[in-house]
């Protein structure tokens, strides 16, 4: 057994119970570049600033039980996004969302917080599908032409070394707006653990294939705007997903 | 919070490596509105406007608990606004030259050349070429006689500000010692300064310079003439008649009483040490002879009990942190170190907070106290005999008994201990080959009494892990060996070879410090004012970021200091006690008497008692407080009671 599933389990068996927060955040400003162990870090600073009682793994190194459901990567900026944080007892959800909004860097923002029964399918397994609004000149007639691609072979880096991979099955739709701003768009794809767009991997393919220019491209800024569960189109955002319990049989 | 948008575009950002070095928004970072409307409304502002600036990457300076203090005594002040600014690094330097964007604050992305003051932290000399690109990164001249009317004060404080005699050249104002009361007065003469110039009568800067010369601890660097001769050595003049022929450091008295950030800034990204400080006193009872902080911090000064306890509570609240170290310079020579330790787990109960604590003397307490504290057993036990034997350790003065080690390391194995870490220095004073391998014999007799250990108590033992570190003497002023020669590179290289040798076992792993950096080191703690053509042609050639070693070019160095007509043995030679040296005007409290005296007592062999035995009458007392009182007042009361 792994040793962040042998945690687990001892936490789960040591605690019953575990009362989850279930929190939509926003982020912006310099915390935009803080990478995903940062920004762990920063949450986990914030609730112990806010002496909030957080539930911690058990084992030699306890850490506290927070989950995202999908890592933000370094200069993405993020409208909706999702974590469950686990605390040792019940707790109002608004003053919970309250409290740690006093206590984050200013940038991050908990939109909302919702209580739930400790799930048993973990938030990250839920999301299958994000949507992302791009905002750099032109991209909108960039991205359009990308959809109509049938492929868009980028090359990505994994573990140090290059590797070319196919983001085009990825995207899935461009949302459409009344207004047709060129300048703004907003994207919807597959998202998770297995499938996952990367907003970087999509700009560099407006680079290759679709004309954009390459600095613009660079300052494109980008903001995740939603993250759901469920096979697009019949997508529900992960806040109104049910809860499977553990008591739930 | 309003400030300047960022100077660096998304993408310019994305290309560096950790870009939350550069865009600051950290908790409890300080922005005063008010001077911000100030400048929106008018342009400019009544607030002294200080950068604190600190020479080396963001992760190392937000660590440093000497820019905590500071920024949060400077930014207490009503007409204070004090912002940080560090190094950038290599990729970001060339981005910002490429791009030419200025060296900017983290709080309001205020270029550094728009400050009143810059203020550096020098911790360690081989950060000095960074000060220089610094300068260089804000458009600031070099030298402090090429600076204007419309150029910032360039100031700096530190522990290697006490021989700043390299960069003197390079700074307006030096301040010495503790600086919580200094730089306050300091910044009031500069605002009165700023003021003047919206009057009829505007101060020059030479005026302010003359001005600072008269707050206890400041030494202005251009008010001096300085001349060399090999047989008299440095010789610094006065160019006035009121100017200060000796500078004195300056200390703080009460620690309880002087403001203590117990809201320190709290980096957003992960930094070197992760975790917040509580500062339990100041000095070292001990004496240590190599050792240039336990002489210059002196006298020991402790904080209470009460105090410290309330500080860690806040800081924990504060900063959320998960960890809390004791900083001190040997810290558990607190005299209530059982009491305050105690407590503060006490309070940390139940909060998943972990006590760091230093290399402890250990008894059965304190390895009880091991027991609950993680982190050790995480890291193993340390110990730093620094000698192989006793003769060379009452050489140096360390107080470490080898049964003392071997009876502590009897109580740790027994209690599960397996990693052990030894540290050691090469090329002391007086050292003989005999001393060398006896390092390597003490680590195979520690692995001797492992196995002993196991052997009679039948426990299961784990794999022993011994490290043997070394690293090389430097001779440093204000410490009794700051007339010492550093041993030549060859001669170092012997010895290391000659240690590494004599450790055969695989249990005993042997890890040693860099050369060529410990050599530039003692260029730069002993150099003088000749160095500082030397430091800005090679921070001109693109020398800086020496401090770490895959950018360190020793090689490249030897050739800028020989083409001034300068060599490495100018600075590790051994001085002649007769011989004036660059930094003899400044004083520390501790007497160039004393320090010759402690010199001449390393060499019969006799050590010094620590303050706390017996006060050896360094010349501290002077300052009229701590430890040095403490035992006088003590011995007062019996005396009185009997
Ligand atoms: S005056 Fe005496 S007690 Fe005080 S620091 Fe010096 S040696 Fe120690």
């Amino acid at each position: 057994m792994l040793q962040s599933e042998l945690e687990k389990k001892m936490t789960t068996q040591a605690h019953q119970t575990a009362y989850v927060q279930r929190c939509r955040f926003a982020r912006e400003g310099a915390t935009t570049y803080l990478g995903h162990l940062d920004l762990m870090t920063v949450f986990e600073r914030a609730a112990r600033r806010a002496e909030l009682p957080i539930l911690y793994s058990q084992g030699y190194n306890p850490r506290p039980m927070m989950v995202f459901a999908l890592p933000l990567g370094v200069g993405i900026e993020s409208t909706c996004d999702y974590l469950d944080i686990s605390l040792e007892c019940p707790y109002d959800a608004g003053d919970f969302a309250k409290e740690m909004n006093a206590a984050l860097p200013e940038g991050l923002r908990i939109l909302s917080a919702k209580s739930i029964p400790e799930p048993k399918d973990s938030i990250m397994s839920l999301v299958t599908t994000a949507s992302y609004r791009f905002e750099a000149k032109g991209i909108r007639p960039a991205l359009l032409k990308a959809m109509e691609k049938d492929a868009l072979i980028v090359t990505k880096m994994a573990k140090g070394k290059a590797k070319d991979t196919d983001i085009r099955p990825l995207l899935l739709a461009v949302k459409s707006e009344q207004d047709e701003d060129a300048d703004v768009v907003e994207i919807i794809t597959l998202a998770g653990s297995a499938n996952n767009a990367r907003p970087d991997l999509i700009l560099q393919s407006l680079k290759q294939y679709c004309g954009l220019d390459a600095e613009i491209a660079e300052n494109a800024r980008v903001v995740r705007t939603g993250l759901y569960a469920g096979n697009y189109p019949d997508t529900t955002p992960i806040e109104d997903c049910p809860v499977r319990s553990w008591s739930d049989s | 919070m309003r400030q300047n948008p960022l100077p660096l575009s998304r993408a310019d950002l994305m290309k560096v490596e950790s870009p939350a070095r550069y865009v600051g928004g950290e908790v409890n970072a300080v922005v005063k509105e008010e001077m911000l409307e100030e400048l929106e409304k008018t342009g400019r502002t009544s607030f002294l406007r200080f950068a604190f600036c600190f020479p080396d990457i963001y992760e190392i300076g937000m660590s440093n608990l000497a820019l905590q203090i500071l920024y949060h005594v400077m930014n207490e002040d009503p007409h204070i606004a004090c912002e940080r600014a560090f190094s950038p690094w290599l990729d970001m330097d060339a981005l910002m030259r490429e791009k030419n964007v200025k060296l900017y604050s983290l709080e309001t992305k205020t270029p550094l050349d728009q400050f009143d003051v810059l203020g550096f932290t020098l911790g360690y000399e081989m950060c000095y070429t960074n000060v220089l690109q610094m300068l260089d990164l804000s458009g600031i001249p070099f030298y402090s006689k090429n600076r204007g009317e419309n150029d910032p004060i360039i100031c700096c404080g530190g522990p290697v500000a006490y021989n700043i005699e390299p960069m003197a050249d390079f700074f307006d104002i030096v301040m010495m010692g503790e600086g919580e009361e200094m730089i306050l007065e300091f910044c009031e003469k500069v605002r009165e300064y700023k003021l003047s110039k919206e009057t009829d009568h505007p101060m020059t800067r030479a005026e302010l310079l003359r001005a600072c010369d008269e707050i206890e601890g400041i030494y202005v660097p251009s008010l001096y003439e300085c001349s060399y001769n090999h047989e008299i050595g440095a010789h610094l003049r006065p160019k006035y008649e009121d100017v200060k022929t000796m500078i004195k450091k300056r200390i703080i008295k009460d620690l309880d009483k002087v403001t203590y950030p117990t809201d320190p800034v709290v980096s957003n990204m992960r930094v070197v040490h992760d975790r917040t400080y509580l500062e339990v006193f100041r000095g070292c009872i001990r004496g240590c002879r190599f050792c240039q902080a336990g002489f210059v911090y002196r006298p020991v000064r402790e904080k209470s009990v009460d105090v410290l306890c309330e500080q860690g509570r806040q800081l924990e609240k504060n900063t959320g942190y998960d960890e809390m170290g004791l900083l001190s310079l040997s810290t558990s020579d607190y005299t209530k170190f059982p009491e305050l330790a105690e407590n503060l787990l006490e309070t940390f109960e139940g909060h998943h907070t972990s006590l760091s604590l230093p290399s402890l003397r250990l008894d059965s307490f304190s390895l009880d106290l091991m027991e609950k504290v993680q982190s050790t057993r995480k890291s193993g036990l340390t110990f730093a005999p620094e000698a192989g034997t006793q003769r060379l350790r009452d050489v140096i003065n360390k107080n470490i008994r080898e049964e003392d080690i071997f009876s502590s390391l009897r109580l740790a194995f027994q209690g599960g201990w397996s990693t052990v870490k030894l540290y050691f220095m090469l090329g002391l004073p007086t050292e003989t080959d005999e001393d060398v391998i006896a390092i390597a014999d003490l680590a195979s007799r520690i692995e001797k009494l492992y196995f002993d250990v196991g052997r009679e108590t039948g426990q299961r033992m784990r794999r022993l892990d011994i490290t043997v570190s070394t690293s090389l003497f430097i001779p440093k002023p204000f410490t009794p060996f700051q007339w010492e020669k550093q041993d030549s590179k060859e001669e170092l290289i012997r010895k290391q070879k000659l240690l590494k040798d004599h450790i055969r076992s695989r249990n005993i792993h042997y890890a040693w410090h860099d050369f060529d950096s410990s050599v530039w080191e003692v260029v730069l703690a002993r150099g003088d004012r000749r160095l500082a053509p030397v430091l800005l042609e090679g921070y001109q050639k693109g020398l800086f970021y020496d401090a770490w070693d895959d950018h360190f070019k020793f090689n490249q160095w030897l050739e800028v200091l020989t083409s001034h007509g300068l060599s490495v043995d100018d600075f590790a030679r051994a001085f002649s006690e007769e011989e004036t040296l660059p930094w003899d005007h400044v004083s520390v409290g501790v007497t160039k008497k004393f320090l010759l005296s402690e010199r001449h007592h390393a060499y019969k062999e006799e050590t010094t008692a620590s303050c706390r035995e017996n006060c050896a009458g360094c010349g501290v007392a002077c300052f009229g407080v701590g430890e040095c009182f403490a035992n006088r007042d003590a011995m007062a009361k019996e005396g009185g009671e009997s």
